[in-house]
């Protein structure tokens, strides 16, 4: 049981490690970017102040 | 002595190979964090599974609802303006925390609120939450086999009569056997339902559109208005729709940890949760302004005549069960896993059914609860929209991104998110002023609001005060104290 659970520390701690391996070497994938937070906000907008102006 | 020494690296093989499939399928439970290679779902593939979760019969309901406030035409804006600002927010605060880490979001809520905090929010957020949708849905399905019986025998529905009780109680015991017979058996439910229901929609707005053309429709009136002020009228319908968007809170975290990334965790919600959610409750609003009922199992039956309406409300009855089935399956894994150690040692099946004996008071004691049931949905955004701006405000702007997988997921007596006895006040205090900004706003019991709630609605300056909150407070006192690992 213990012997699990030494075990089971050693793979959290294995996998703690890897992200921040990524981390640090400033290698995370597909991470959003200043255009995905742009785009997200007009999309927003236009839709709120579009529809605001149609249906209200 | 070779094939001893092969025989020998063939077992110490396949056993790596168990312990790996062992702790990958301890990180899926959420245990750990999944890694970037272990994460299997692309853009289309969340796509598809968020579309599959956003379309249910909940959103024939919530439209009907939003013709109680305004016609079709105002109640299309309210649709798109409050679940496009409800679905954004929450995924900021929660899927791309958990689609860059791959980490359980209740885990990740640790840095938020404390590791005991946590199991505070999520009794609040998902258990009240599943609770309340787990009776409304039994009701909707009771509603619909009494609708059934009725056309059958030519008669006129009971919908609070004891049928509807009856049935209602067969449907959650029902979605208590599916349940306990595991994941398997729900898996399938969704295969078949999900398309289902987008033919359904489909053949409903078909119906409509035969009987009326969108000129007609458009102008139509709505059912029930509170008020004379048609703005506030509209602004409640907002309202409800900003719960609505804010209502995924407790569920989206943890799908987009299965993404491969944090980009395709994000976009997927404004194409499935959001486009899935708001085709649905349009065909609700619209059927329900134009048959002049709000209620989906009554309009079903009149706009399809008695044969087609028959197959509709055993369908809807049948969807109802899938859509029970996914919530409890979801709410009970997530309990399990913030439970402390006596509430994990309670069986599967156990824990189920007690989970579910506060819907069967609600069925028995409050059915009226079903047709006033947008008024549980605001309430619970009054708590949600709160929970996104703690989010965001704690993740992006106190945080810079960052999470510490390590002391997340080691034990927490002795680590940064113990705060104060595994509380962090200064999270809750946020939570608490953001509920109470949102009740002085806008009162979802009454309906009660100040003059802002017509230019601000609740949920935003909900959301607003209690990231301002956390933030401030956050930023005066917890690194001081060594709370929390800021940096």
């Amino acid at each position: 049981m213990e012997n699990n659970e030494i075990a089971w520390q050693q793979e959290l701690t294995r996998r703690a490690r890897i992200y921040e391996d990524i981390e640090a070497g400033d290698r995370f994938e597909g991470t959003m970017t200043k255009l995905d937070y742009t785009g997200m906000t007009v999309l927003t907008l236009v839709l709120v102040v579009g529809f605001w102006l149609w249906g209200a | 002595m070779t094939d001893h020494v092969a025989h020998e690296h063939l077992s110490t093989l396949k056993t790596e190979q168990e312990v790996a499939a062992r702790n990958r399928a301890a990180a899926e439970r959420g245990d750990a964090p999944l890694l970037p290679s272990e994460r299997l779902w692309g853009f289309w593939e969340f796509t598809y599974a968020n579309s599959a979760l956003a379309i249910a019969t909940w959103a024939f309901l919530i439209g009907g609802s939003v013709g109680l406030f305004v016609g079709p035409k105002e109640g299309i804006a309210a649709i798109i303006i409050g679940n496009i600002v409800g679905v954004v927010l929450t995924a900021l605060a929660t899927t791309t925390m958990t689609g860059r880490y791959g980490v359980e979001q209740f885990v990740a809520l640790r840095s938020q609120f404390g590791y005991n905090g946590s199991r505070v929010v999520y009794v609040l957020a998902v258990v009240i939450l599943t609770m309340g949708w787990l009776a409304v849905l039994a009701m909707m399905f009771g509603r619909s086999i009494d609708g059934l019986m009725a056309l059958s025998a030519g008669e006129a529905a009971n919908p609070t009569g004891v049928k509807m009780i009856i049935a209602a109680i067969g449907a959650i015991l029902l979605t208590w056997f599916i349940v306990a017979k595991g994941p398997t058996s729900i898996k399938f439910f969704n295969m078949v339902v999900s398309p289902a229901l987008v033919l359904l929609m489909v053949a409903m707005l078909y119906l409509i559109l035969s009987h009326h053309s969108i000129g007609e429709l458009l102008s139509m009136p709505a059912l029930a208005p509170p008020f004379e002020d048609k703005t506030l009228n509209f602004i409640v319908a907002v309202e409800v729709n900003l719960a609505a968007g804010f209502s995924w809170w407790p569920y989206i975290g943890n799908l987009a940890r299965l993404t491969k990334n944090e980009r395709t965790a994000f976009w997927p919600n404004v194409l499935g949760i959001f486009g899935a959610a708001a085709l649905g409750e349009i065909v609700g609003l619209l059927a329900a302004v134009a048959l002049g009922e709000s209620d989906p199992t009554i309009w079903m039956t009149k706009i399809a005549g008695p044969i087609i309406g028959i197959v509709a409300l055993l369908f809807v009855a049948f969807a109802n069960m899938t859509s029970m089935a996914n919530i409890l399956y979801t709410s009970i894994v997530g309990l399990r896993q913030v439970g402390t150690a006596s509430v994990r040692a309670i069986s599967w099946g156990t824990i189920l059914f007690l989970f579910c004996l506060i819907p069967f008071g609600l069925v028995i004691f409050y059915p009226q609860m079903y047709d006033g049931f947008f008024i549980f949905l605001v309430w619970t955004s009054a708590l949600n929209s709160a929970l996104a701006g703690i989010g965001i405000a704690d993740y992006f702007f106190l945080r810079g991104q960052k999470l510490d997988m390590r002391s997340l997921h080691a034990p927490q007596e002795n680590g940064p998110y113990r705060f104060w006895g595994g509380f962090n006040p200064i999270g809750l205090f946020a939570l608490a002023v953001g509920f109470l900004v949102y009740v002085a706003v806008f009162n979802p019991q009454t309906l009660a609001s100040l003059p802002a709630f017509k230019y601000l609605t609740a949920s935003v300056p909900s959301c607003l005060a209690a990231g301002a909150v956390h933030y401030v407070l956050t930023r005066l006192f917890a690194r001081g104290r060594g709370w929390g690992q800021y940096p």
